[in-house]
């Protein structure tokens, strides 16, 4: 409407002045006439190429129209003609005066009511033609995109993937094609890593994917593409077997994306001083003598008769603060059975409480020796009902740093209910010489492995997360021809070791042979241990994918998956968990809840 | 393929019966002589089936000629073999074609979508991952490049209100049919209309009808499904105008529809595509239970809480205005319009018992979604999201 007023105002203005004109010629030629004259004739020839504009021949039409005008008020005129009875209306409106009062008019201008009562008898005609038919759609469009295409009543809406971007690393390989297309119809914000973007990635993708360009096994060139991003799926492979491909994107490829994701994190956990729900929480700190207080040294031994007292070598332990700034516990235990111990309460900052975290993670060096962390759990005022969980840690020789999640902590009694991390108080880390791993490294001159010694520079407490941040597809290396199966899984392990190592949350999904079918038509076995024997359609991997964004149980999980392997009659070998997937059951859940975490 | 199927479109002007479709017929269309560019030799000899119908209420008996049988497609059987994912969707920016589109996408299919070339190109099928293409059926010289490569065609257009019924609806379908069994498409799945063949006084259902036959015919291998009503519909046809107090049209006509959510009819559709016993089939599919007008006006007020403001039109008046604009060259058009109130004045049910069709593609007839539930959820989203609205206008007062 707005445009169309613009051009009967144009063109109107076009014959007023022809109008405007011809009077003055009537006149004749007095000098201020000539300079009106002058004046109205470039307010003509500007207004020529306005009325051009206007789609033909405005002004003209105009004249045309003047003449039937009167005639054309009744409300079946078409829709064609409206406008030009209308410019002439406004063209005799000109004529006689000022064009003010030609914009008053429009309320009253008779071609306009009859418009205004053609669209009102539309819209009563609608209804009652409607009744005569067996169901209209909504010819309104947004309220169909906005409650039943995008909104709630779609069975593809996710509400948390509005706020989530994901990165498809491999976006282009049978999986990452359906797998984009998936996560575009629920929604998400889609990143695809790709190599080079060239007419046909760029046709194989959505066209809102957000495309960046990138090498996975070219860290510098990951930065960009992570940025901004919450998960990331990889489901890149090499493209073929020589091990030098594999080695680099599925090995190192996934391990410079998780470092890529963990320095955007950090980065992320920097700029929000220590306050990101992804920052960690010291525990202990050993960079001053101070700092040692608290902490004791205990030594025991597991057998409590008189023969172990017979091989008595005795033991001896000690922290201590020496002058390169480092906090040493070392000693020795030469008694069989015997250990000695570091222990201290924690106290941990006012409200903060472990069980919003997921593990420990120390940062510690020394020799090489393996230790075990015995953690104390149950209410502070009466120690006597506590109860000890315990996990092993084993170290290198040098600094390095260790995660120790929660969930590998098992109890002493074997009655006693799984660790509760809000309820643990104190911190101990015990050397035993049994079972220590014989000293690596190239020292020619044997150690012995009952002495040890640990620097340690700090423990903290690792954030939890309920989703997981990272789903590496891998392989359970059937189908792979068997002479190079064995290069492929070694890249691949690798890559997975990487991943868990990481400190990210991960999900690694182990498909069977893929083939390229259509997903959700057969029942699917979800399996850890190397037992799987069919294969799997790249639609149902890619579904496992995205339904694992948001799955707490998908968290730090390893598992394979096919379809389900058809046994005879009375030979059946699984118990089913769940259907087939549709929109009323999530069967990934049950699915997974039964999987050990950690593997 | 700006409507849906069953969500019959207002009526353009078909003024004669389907017989005119044999002249159609025996003169050929242009597209033969796009394939005979392509070096295949079809051997061409009219074949008549008459479609024998129930004599009674029209005016002229009505025979319907197909030539497709005669159409022997080259040999196919050579080649790459087209991927059993390669699906065309022909309407796919309908109420029934996006959410087939985005089924098939979600189970893994390569969609192709079969979309008339417009200056605003549908830009939510390529944001899903949809390949688009141009091709419009009322011109059959642009169909044959767009079934390249294609394995299955699922066809849910219908032509627009505004443009007449047969040019879509009846040539653009019989040269899109012709043209996949000259192209050695492998199945081909067809939308109908419930009742259709009890109809023929109805534009839009003979030709469904007549198309139906048509297909059968071909000797393509084809699933025809007839639907009877959408669910989606009545959101805009009841539940909106309730919500917004807005008047409320309605028949005290006796007719009975079973109304299905198009999600459910894509997904039970894509599992009928895959069975093979499904092949060469009809099936009907309708909701669990059918509904009246009034029925579904009353569901809506105790959903939404609110008395509607309803505007009873009798049958009599529809059948009546019908009968009068029949009489005018000029009207021929408002009367088509109107032409589904001779249904609805026969108090016939547009329903059909599922559990063989159920039972035939495997589905649990729980996973069938009810129109109870449909418009309950319908009403809690949307009375959630005015209540949050209410409450971001409260504290949008605190601050200001």
């Amino acid at each position: 409407m707005v445009l169309h007023g613009g051009r009967i105002a144009a063109s109107a203005a076009a014959a007023s002045s022809n109008v405007l004109c011809t009077r003055t010629s009537f006149l004749g030629l007095s000098p201020a006439n000539t300079n009106n004259f002058t004046s109205t004739s470039r307010c003509f020839s500007l207004s020529v190429p306005i009325s051009k504009l206007s789609d033909g021949d405005g002004g003209e039409k105009g004249k045309r129209g003047g003449k039937i005008g009167a005639k054309k008020q009744n409300k079946e005129a078409k829709k064609e003609d409206v406008p030009s009875p209308k410019e002439a209306v406004d063209l005799v409106a000109e004529g006689s005066g000022s064009k003010q009062v030609s914009l008053s008019l429009d309320d009253v201008n008779p071609v306009g009511l009859g418009r205004r009562s053609r669209q009102i008898f539309d819209q009563v005609w609608k209804k009652f033609s409607g009744l005569g038919q067996l169901s209209t759609t909504s010819t309104d469009e947004d309220l169909l995109d906005s409650v039943l295409i995008r909104g709630p009543m779609c069975e593809f809406t996710i509400p948390e993937a509005q706020d989530t971007t994901v990165l498809v690393v491999g976006a282009t390989s049978r999986i990452g094609r359906i797998l984009v297309r998936k996560l575009m119809l629920r929604g998400y914000k889609v990143k695809a890593l790709v190599r080079k973007a060239d007419s046909e990635v760029i046709d194989m993708l959505p066209r809102s994917v957000n495309i960046v360009l990138g090498d996975v096994g070219e860290p510098s060139t990951l930065k960009t593409a992570i940025e901004g991003c919450n998960k990331i799926i990889y489901c890149a492979t090499a493209r073929s077997l020589i091990t030098a491909d594999l080695y680099r994107v599925d090995y190192r490829g996934v391990y410079n994306v998780t470092k890529a994701f963990q320095d955007y994190n950090n980065k992320l956990a920097q700029l929000r001083a220590g306050k990101s729900s992804k920052s960690k929480l010291l525990l202990a700190k050993f960079k001053s003598s101070k700092s040692l207080d608290g902490w004791e040294v205990r030594q025991g031994t597991y057998f409590q008769d008189v023969l172990a007292a017979k091989y008595d070598g005795g033991m001896d332990a000690k922290l201590e603060f020496i002058e390169t700034g480092e906090a040493v516990f070392s000693g020795y235990v030469f008694t069989r059975g015997g250990y000695v111990e570091l222990s201290k309460r924690l106290s941990l900052p006012l409200g903060s409480t472990l069980d919003r975290y997921d593990g420990l993670l120390l940062s510690i060096g020394g020799n090489g020796r393996s230790f075990i962390v015995i953690l104390e759990s149950g209410p502070l005022a009466d120690t006597s009902q506590s109860k000890l969980y315990f996990a092993r840690m084993s170290t290198k020789v040098g600094f390095c740093r260790v995660r120790i999640p929660f969930s590998s902590f098992r109890p002493v009694k074997p009655d006693d209910p799984p660790l509760d991390p809000f309820l643990v108080h104190t911190f101990t880390i015990r050397f035993e010489p049994r079972r220590q791993r014989p000293p690596e490294g190239p020292t020619g001159m044997t150690q012995d492995p009952r002495s040890f010694k640990l620097i340690l520079e700090y423990i903290k407490a690792l954030p939890t997360g309920r989703e997981t941040d990272f789903i590496l597809v891998s392989c359970t290396g059937s189908g792979i021809e068997s002479s190079r199966k064995d290069q492929v899984l070694k890249a691949k392990k690798a890559g997975e070791d990487s991943l868990r190592r990481s400190g990210l949350g991960y999900t690694i999904i182990r498909p069977g042979p893929l083939q390229e079918e259509p997903g959700g038509q057969r029942a699917l076995i979800f399996d850890q241990g190397n037992r799987i024997s069919q294969g799997i359609s790249c639609a149902d991997v890619a579904d496992i994918c995205v339904k694992a964004l948001h799955d707490s149980t998908a968290r730090n999980k390893s598992f394979d998956v096919c379809y389900e392997y058809v046994a005879e009659e009375g030979n059946e070998l699984y118990e089913l968990v769940a259907h087939l997937p549709d929109k009323a059951n999530n069967y990934l859940t049950p699915a997974l809840a039964v999987l050990e975490k950690n593997t | 393929m700006a409507s849906s199927l069953s969500s019959l479109p207002p009526q353009p002007t078909v003024t004669r019966p389907l017989h005119r479709c044999y002249s159609q017929f025996s003169t050929l269309p242009s597209w033969r002589m796009l394939i005979s560019a392509q070096d295949l030799i079809f051997p061409y000899q009219p074949l008549i089936c008459s479609s024998a119908l129930p004599p009674g209420k029209f005016r002229l008996p009505l025979q319907v000629k197909c030539n497709a049988q005669t159409l022997v497609s080259s040999d196919i059987s050579q080649g790459t073999p087209v991927r059993p994912t390669n699906v065309l969707v022909v309407g796919a920016t309908g109420t029934l074609g996006r959410q087939i589109v985005r089924k098939a996408l979600d189970e893994g299919y390569d969609v192709r979508c079969l979309v008339r070339p417009r200056p605003a190109p549908a830009d939510f099928l390529r944001d899903w991952g949809a390949i688009v293409v141009n091709g419009d059926l009322s011109k059959p010289e642009t169909i044959p490049a767009t079934l390249v490569g294609v394995h299955t065609i699922i066809d849910c257009a219908t032509g627009r209100p505004e443009e007449p019924i047969r040019k879509v609806d009846w040539e653009g379908k019989v040269a899109l049919i012709q043209c996949a069994k000259a192209m050695g498409i492998q199945k081909y799945v067809f939308y109908s209309i419930h009742n259709c063949d009890k109809h023929p006084e109805v534009p839009l259902m003979e030709i469904k009808y007549c198309t139906e036959k048509f297909l059968q015919d071909s000797g393509l291998n084809h699933i025809i499904i007839r639907l009877c009503g959408f669910m989606q519909g009545l959101i805009g046809q009841y539940a909106v105008p309730i919500l917004e107090e807005k008047s409320v049209w309605g028949t005290d006509a006796p007719t009975r529809i079973a109304y299905m959510d198009t999600q459910d009819i894509a997904r039970l559709t894509l599992i009928a595509m895959r069975n093979e016993k499904v092949d060469r089939k009809l099936l009907t599919f309708a909701g669990p239970r059918a509904w009246t007008t009034q029925e579904v006006i009353t569901l809506c007020e105790r959903l939404a809480g609110q008395d509607a403001n309803v505007t009873t039109v009798p049958v009599s008046v529809l059948k009546l205005t019908r009968q009068l604009t029949r009489l005018f060259q000029w009207t021929n058009d408002v009367a088509d319009r109107l032409a589904f109130s001779e249904v609805l004045s026969s108090d016939i049910v547009f329903s059909a018992p599922m559990n063989d069709t159920y039972s035939l593609i495997g589905v649990d007839s729980k996973d069938i979604i009810t129109l109870e539930k449909y418009l309950q959820d319908y009403f809690t989203n949307i009375l959630k999201k005015l209540k949050d609205l209410k409450a971001q206008s409260k504290q949008t007062d605190i601050y200001f």
